[in-house]
């Protein structure tokens, strides 16, 4: 690669990533649209505070697209989206992390709120990179017993109740 | 009330110690956590406090509010994670306080602001009560709108380094706020089809994803949340960390004094809580600050300020609670359960048929926040070195465990997953420097906001004048006006000052 072409990257690397900027706006614009449309058939006591809402944040977010679009069109920004994503390095740990959370809701109602956590907590730690497996199942069997202790013992939350907590509730004998 | 009265009320109270001192541990944990509000905790608890004497109940649950409130900043310093709405204001300036190795006087500071700014108004609560009872009269839905301006205005406050995003934020945050069904007609507005969401957002989640799980996603990317000299300064955190926090609170007493005052003064109004006392406490601070741009940047003031106000809001909470036997909050509602319960009627004959209960409930709060200040100081020192935890050991825990909080509050599994879905939309606003906390601000004072807007339009019938129709509502509103311009001019003056020096220099 020649200085000239490495300066070009560096300069293109420099750049704002304008398309990351708008992710907020275009989702806060979106819900406005659905707002409106929502409420459009609505008594104005029920409307009236929504739609001034509405509107300031659809003014403001015309101005910030303006502003965007200058800084997009005098070149000192790019539609890319790396400061969203990045660093590279952090994104599988991330990724990862928020698809287990996914999968730790779906499956909190069959297997239950212990089990369910303990599973959850070893896949996360060892997403994140924690080798050994003694240490990562001591941390997972603490964090699923604590919160055991604390959300079901203790404060006897409706939390799901699946085999661990059916089995312990057999050895305490108690009725949760 | 004789001073013998009182004396013989203190006595009792530091007698049931054996019932204070668990109800303020249980308290400090379940506040750390975000979901566990004073007031689940306490109907979660019902079948013991409705089984033991009114006195024991009472100074357990007092205590165990008290200290509910307190914990909830001990998270918003350490990790970013308010433990409730009253301590998002927090983590404006306890993190950065935190991020710069000063974890120790944060949580000092916290504590003390919490627990002086708690007695202080509880106190003058049990002076004033006769008129304090009063004032919630004179508070109506016109002075409200005001007060909830107030807090609204930080929003642009916070919004000071990029104004358009932080607006943006803001608004963004308002907007979803009036998901829900409307105060009126109970038609549901915005609310994607779900029944959940027919009261509107639900506070913890949107707390949880916005603050808890966004952090998680981002502090992965470093390997501490501190930064190496930060790291160095809490590996050798000494009992002289507690020591400089005392001497921060010792400098900052006044702002203790009168944001404690706020607190008192807005938790009088039934239905204003801790989140409103915080943010206004913050934004006037700031505004009558000497250097209101340090705000932000992990400076003492603007964690007393919050916490002060956060704890104020306690003993106000209660002050029609029995004076006038409305519910100054839900904790408040669940007490007056339990007092019913057992056979007392709140209201103005409290206080001629059981005034060891009416006043007996200050000074349990009093003896709950002495009891407290002793609990939890020393452990200031202990705490401070969570932020020894490498990210990756911390980031899970924070992300599963709070995500089942966000169950908590009102059983749905939905909750969870709307936490995730602010956790999302929380990281990208982090990330692309939108402010979390000014969506939040929107989130919790949005419904409030039209709540007494609406109120107040259905009495005028749609005339807005009804607005500028009372003398207090007219001081709050000049109040208001001279928050907005005040900084204005200031900015203005100092413009000129520096312009005034360059053009001597040269």
């Amino acid at each position: 690669m020649t200085k000239e072409s490495n300066n070009s990257v560096g300069a293109d690397q420099a750049k704002a990533s304008i398309g990351a900027d708008l992710v907020i706006p275009a989702l806060a614009l979106a819900f406005a649209v659905y707002f409106f449309i929502d409420i459009a058939g609505l008594a104005w006591e029920a409307k009236a505070n929504g739609v001034l809402i509405g509107a300031v944040l659809v003014v403001l977010i015309a101005i910030q697209g303006v502003r965007l679009g200058l800084q997009l069109a005098r070149g000192e920004g790019r539609l890319g989206f790396e400061s969203l994503l990045g660093p590279r390095e952090a994104l599988p740990a991330r990724l990862a992390l928020v698809g287990l959370t996914i999968a730790f809701i779906v499956a909190l109602p069959w297997l239950g709120l212990t089990l369910t956590l303990f599973l959850a907590m070893a896949a996360a730690l060892r997403a994140m990179g924690l080798k050994s497996w003694n240490k990562n199942l001591l941390i997972s069997f603490i964090v699923a017993a604590s919160a055991w202790g604390l959300f079901i013992a203790l404060l006897e939350t409706d939390m799901p109740h699946g085999p661990v907590e059916f089995v312990l509730s057999k050895i305490l004998n108690t009725s949760r | 009330m004789t001073w013998d009265f009182l004396a013989g009320q203190f006595a009792q109270q530091f007698g049931l110690w054996w019932v204070i001192w668990p109800a303020i541990l249980l308290g400090i944990v379940v506040g750390i956590l975000p979901g566990f509000s004073p007031q689940n905790t306490l109907i979660m608890l019902l079948p013991l406090t409705l089984r033991v004497p009114v006195e024991q109940a009472l100074a357990f649950m007092i205590a165990l509010y008290c200290a509910n409130h307190l914990a909830g900043g001990i998270p918003a310093i350490l990790v970013r994670i308010p433990g409730s709405g009253g301590a998002a204001a927090t983590t404006l300036d306890g993190y950065p306080m935190t991020k710069k190795g000063q974890a120790q006087q944060a949580l000092v500071l916290c504590f003390t602001a919490s627990v002086f700014g708690g007695l202080i108004t509880t106190l003058a609560t049990l002076a004033l009560l006769p008129w304090l009872s009063k004032m919630g009269l004179y508070l109506r839905s016109v002075e409200m709108v005001v007060v909830m301006l107030f807090g609204l205005t930080l929003i642009a406050v916070i919004a000071a380094k990029d104004f358009l995003k932080g607006m943006i934020a803001g608004f963004f945050g308002l907007l979803l706020g009036v998901i829900g069904t409307d105060h009126i007609y109970n038609t549901p507005r915005a609310t994607f089809g779900f029944l959940e969401l027919y009261d509107g957002v639900p506070i913890v989640p949107a707390l949880i994803g916005l603050f808890a799980i966004s952090e998680a996603l981002v502090m992965i990317e470093e390997k501490m949340i501190v930064t190496e000299e930060g790291r160095a300064k809490a590996v050798s955190a000494q009992w002289a960390g507690i020591i400089d926090g005392l001497r921060l609170t010792v400098k900052h007493w006044w702002q203790i004094v009168w944001t404690a005052f706020v607190g008192l003064f807005i938790g009088i109004v039934p239905g204003a809580g801790a989140s409103i006392a915080s943010f206004v406490a913050y934004q006037q601070s700031r505004l009558w600050s000497k250097h209101p741009e340090k705000f932000g940047t992990g400076i003492p003031e603007g964690v007393i300020a919050p916490e002060s106000a956060n704890n104020g809001v306690t003993s106000g909470t209660l002050v029609p609670t029995l004076a006038l036997g409305v519910p100054g909050g839900s904790t408040a509602a669940v007490m007056m359960i339990v007092l019913q319960y057992h056979g007392l009627v709140m209201g103005p004959r409290l206080f001629a048929t059981n005034p060891e209960v009416a006043y007996g409930v200050f000074v349990s709060m009093a003896v709950a926040y002495i009891f407290m200040i002793f609990t939890i100081l020393p452990l200031a020192r202990y705490m401070s070195r969570i932020v020894l935890i490498e990210t990756s050991y911390l980031a899970p825990v924070i992300v599963l465990v709070t995500v089942v909080a966000a169950f908590v509050e009102r059983q749905y599994a939905f909750d969870m997953a709307l936490a995730l879905v602010f956790g999302v939309i929380g990281y990208i606003a982090q990330k692309t420097n939108y402010h979390v906390t000014a969506i939040l601000i929107g989130v919790i004072l949005g419904p409030l906001f039209e709540e007494y807007l609406v109120r107040a339009l259905r009495l005028s019938e749609g005339d807005p004048s009804i607005l500028f129709s009372s003398t207090l509502g007219n001081v709050l509103w000049a109040l208001l006006a001279l928050s907005l311009l005040l900084p204005a001019w200031r900015g203005w003056r100092r413009s000129k000052q520096a312009a005034g020096e360059q053009f001597g220099n040269e």
